[in-house]
C-alpha cells in the first residue's frame, strides 16, 4: 500500500470542492443548542464539522436505510391505481470523519441486505456513497470494537483511512472509490518516513487505549447462546430494561423496518419502511392477539441472540461493532459491554449441560 | 445509605417482600437495581444522581418484573406520586408493595456526573419541589435535607412558550416534533404509560400513522399528552428516554398547568384523591356541553 500524506488544508479544499460539485458531503458535526452532542450532519465545509471529538450520537446507518423512507406512492383516478415508484439509483454522497465502528457496520449489514433479496435503496446508497474514515481516538470505558473483531483503526468497510499525524494526515486508500478521491487532491504527496512513524505510534495509542475493555468474545459464544435458549439467566437480565427500543435506533448494525400503507388523503398514499425493533411488543404481536414474546426477558433474549448467535450462525459475522451507543443511550441503565461480558463469564463456568 | 441497606437486608431476609427496588452503581452512572438476595443489599445506593423514577417498574406491564413477587420501592418524594397515581387508577394494590420513601434534597440531570447541584446541574423537575418529605411510604429514610437550587430553564422555556402567538407556537412544536422518530420509547419509560394497548398500536382501525411524518408525530404526542392529563407528574422520564431530546416534558408541563388552571389539582401523593378524568361530580362546571 501506498502511503499518501495530506494536510489539513488540502482535506478542506477536498470538501470544498466536493460540495462545489454537487455532492452532498456529511461528517460529525456540533449539535447548534447543545455542544456535547455529535451527529453525522451534512456540511459545507470542513470548519463546519467536529472531527475527532466524540462517538457521535446515532451511527452511519440513516444515510442508507433511513428512520422512514417511501417505497411507492399511490393515486386512485377514475382508471385505475397510479403507482409511482421512488429512484434506486441515489445521488452521490461523502461521508467525511466516520469511525472505524460505523464504517464496518454498513458492511455487516450489507450480508443481510443483498441475502434473499437484494434491496435495491440499501445498495443505491452503498454504490453511490465513498467513505472516508478516521483512525478512532474518542473511545470510552464503554467501546469494545476490539471483542467483537474491530479495532480503532480497523479499515473495513471504508474507502479511504485517514490517520491524523502532524500537519495533516497519513491516507490510506483502500479502494478504487478511495483511490479516485484522493486523486482528486491535487496537494497529496507521498508519505514521510516520519509520518507513517507517526500514524503506526497514534494506531498503537488508540488501540492501547481500548486494550483493557471487553475482552474477545470466543466464537465458541454463538453456540452456547443457541443452547442455553431456556437459562435462566434471561428472566433477569431485563429487569430495568423499559423495552423502549432508544438502543435499536442509535445501533448501526440493527436494521429490522416495518412497512407500512399509509393514505395521505382520500386518493393518495403512500408504502413506507419504518425503522422498527425487536425490543417493543408488537414487533411480535401476531394478528390472533398472541405474542410469542411476552415480556422484556424474552425480547432483549432475542437482541442478545440475533446479534451473537443467529447472526453469526447464518452470516459469519457478530452483528454489532462495539460502538457502545446502545449503553450510552439507555434511559435505564442497560449496559451491553457489561451484559455480554458475564454471558460470557457464564458460558466458560457452565460451558454445556445446564440449559433447564 | 446503610440506613437503607439495613431495612432492605431485613425486608428480604423477614420475606416480606420478594425484591427491593432501588439503586445501584452502574457501569455509567447510578441506575435501577432489583435485589432479591439479603446479602446483596450492600449494593443499594441513594444520593443526588438518583433522578431516575422507580415507579415505572411498578407498571403492570413491567411482566420481568412482577414476577419476581412482591416488591418494596425506593422512592423519592416526586416518585411517590407515580405510585399514588398507580394506586388511585387501580394498577398497584397499596398492600401489595412496600414504599420505602427517602427524604431528598434535589437531584442531577445527568446521573453519570456526580457534580455539586447548582442551578445548571440540578434537575429541572426539583424546582418548586413540596415533597422532600414524603407522604406516602411505608417507611421513611435520611434528615430534610435543605431545599436544592432551581434550574429556571422549565419556567423560562414556558415563559417563552406563553410569549409567542399561536402561530409561533404551532412552529415551535412542530420543529421540535419532527425529530420524533416514534420509537415511543417516552411511552415505554412512562410510569402511567400503563395501557394494555396503546392507540399508537392499534391496527384496525389505524388511528395513527405509525410512520414519523409531520401529522402522525403530532397526532401521537399530541393523544399522549392529552391522555396524561391530570396523571402525569412531571417526572421527566418521556423526556429523559427521547433519544432525539424532545422536551416532551415541556408539552406535559403544559397540559398539567391548564388542568390545575381548570380543575385546582395536580397529580398528587395521596392516592385517595381522585384525578379529575377519574371522577364524576354533580358540580362539575360543564361549561364546554353550553
Amino acid at each position: 500500500m501506498t502511503h499518501r500524506f495530506l494536510s489539513h488544508h488540502d482535506l478542506a479544499l477536498l470538501a470544498a470542492d466536493l460540495v462545489a460539485s454537487g455532492t452532498r458531503v456529511i461528517a460529525p458535526v456540533r449539535a447548534a443548542d447543545d455542544l456535547e452532542q455529535i451527529d453525522y450532519l451534512p456540511i459545507q465545509k470542513l470548519e463546519d464539522a467536529a472531527l475527532g471529538v466524540r462517538v457521535t450520537r446515532r451511527s452511519l446507518k440513516e444515510f442508507f436505510l433511513p428512520p422512514s423512507e417511501v417505497l411507492l406512492q399511490y393515486r386512485q383516478t377514475k382508471e385505475g391505481v397510479e403507482i409511482r415508484e421512488v429512484p434506486t439509483v441515489a445521488p452521490p454522497q461523502v461521508i467525511l470523519g466516520a469511525t472505524p465502528c460505523d464504517v464496518a457496520g454498513l458492511e455487516i449489514v450489507d450480508k443481510v441486505m443483498g441475502w434473499d433479496y437484494r434491496d435495491e435503496l440499501w445498495f443505491g446508497r452503498r454504490d453511490a456513497t465513498t467513505i472516508v474514515s478516521f483512525l478512532c481516538s474518542v473511545m470510552d470505558h464503554t467501546c469494545f470494537c476490539t471483542a467483537v473483531g474491530l479495532a480503532p483503526d480497523s479499515s473495513r468497510g471504508t474507502d479511504l483511512l485517514l490517520i491524523p499525524v502532524e500537519g495533516g494526515y497519513l491516507a490510506n486508500a483502500i479502494t478504487p472509490k478511495g483511490k479516485a478521491l484522493l486523486q482528486r487532491c491535487p496537494g497529496a504527496t507521498d508519505a514521510s518516513e516520519a509520518a507513517i512513524a507517526g500514524a503506526e505510534a497514534a494506531q498503537q495509542e488508540a488501540r492501547g487505549k481500548i486494550a483493557n475493555n471487553l475482552a474477545a468474545i470466543p466464537a465458541e459464544f454463538a453456540g452456547w447462546l443457541a443452547s442455553h435458549y431456556d437459562h435462566p439467566v434471561w428472566k433477569t437480565i431485563a429487569l430495568r430494561c423499559h423495552g423502549c427500543g432508544a438502543c435499536a435506533g442509535v445501533c448501526p448494525t440493527c436494521h429490522c423496518f416495518d412497512i407500512v400503507d399509509e393514505h395521505d388523503s382520500s386518493e393518495e398514499g403512500a408504502r413506507r419502511r419504518n425503522w422498527d425493533s425487536c425490543q417493543t411488543s408488537k414487533f411480535t404481536l401476531h394478528a390472533s392477539g398472541h405474542n410469542p414474546r411476552q415480556s422484556q426477558s424474552e425480547r432483549f433474549r432475542q437482541r442478545i441472540e440475533h446479534k451473537f448467535s443467529i447472526y453469526p450462525t447464518r452470516f459469519g459475522e457478530i452483528l454489532c461493532t462495539g460502538c457502545g451507543r446502545c449503553a450510552r443511550v439507555c434511559p435505564g441503565g442497560m449496559d451491553l459491554p457489561e451484559i455480554v461480558g458475564n454471558l460470557v463469564a457464564l458460558s466458560k463456568a457452565e460451558p454445556e449441560g445446564s440449559a433447564q | 445509605m446503610k440506613e437503607l441497606q439495613e431495612l432492605s437486608r431485613q425486608l428480604l431476609a423477614d420475606d416480606v417482600v420478594k425484591v427491593v427496588i432501588g439503586y445501584e452503581e452502574g457501569p455509567r452512572g447510578v441506575r435501577a437495581a432489583f435485589i432479591t438476595d439479603p446479602a446483596q443489599t450492600g449494593k443499594l445506593v441513594f444520593d443526588k444522581r438518583c433522578v431516575q423514577n422507580l415507579a415505572t417498574y411498578l407498571n403492570p406491564r413491567r411482566k420481568q418484573v412482577a414476577q419476581l413477587g412482591k416488591p418494596a420501592i425506593v422512592v423519592k418524594g416526586c416518585d411517590a406520586r407515580s405510585v399514588a397515581g398507580l394506586i388511585r387508577e387501580k394498577q398497584v394494590e397499596r398492600g401489595n408493595i412496600v414504599v420505602i420513601a427517602m427524604r431528598c434534597g434535589g437531584v442531577l440531570e445527568n446521573s453519570e456526573v456526580d457534580s455539586e447541584l447548582t442551578s445548571e446541574t440540578v434537575s429541572v423537575r426539583c424546582a418548586g419541589c413540596d415533597v422532600r418529605d414524603p407522604k406516602l411510604y411505608d417507611h421513611i429514610l435520611g434528615e430534610l435535607p435543605p431545599e436544592p437550587p432551581v434550574n429556571p430553564r422549565r419556567t423560562e422555556q414556558i415563559a417563552a412558550l406563553e410569549e409567542m402567538t399561536p402561530t409561533e407556537r404551532w412552529s415551535f412544536w412542530n420543529e421540535e416534533l419532527a425529530r420524533c422518530i416514534r420509537c415511543h420509547a417516552c411511552r415505554e419509560a412512562c410510569p402511567m404509560c400503563f395501557c394494555v394497548q396503546c392507540t399508537a398500536d392499534k391496527g384496525q382501525p389505524q388511528w395513527i400513522d405509525p410512520s414519523p411524518t409531520p401529522r402522525a408525530n403530532r397526532a401521537w404526542q399530541t393523544m399522549r399528552v392529552l391522555h396524561q392529563a391530570g396523571r402525569c407528574v412531571d417526572c421527566l422520564e418521556c423526556e429523559r428516554a427521547c433519544p432525539e431530546h424532545i422536551p416532551l416534558g415541556l408539552l406535559a408541563r403544559y397540559v398539567a398547568d391548564a388542568v390545575k388552571k381548570r380543575f385546582d389539582y395536580a397529580a398528587c401523593e395521596d392516592p385517595t384523591v381522585p384525578a379529575p378524568m377519574g371522577v364524576f361530580r354533580t358540580d362539575d362546571d360543564e361549561e364546554f356541553i353550553r
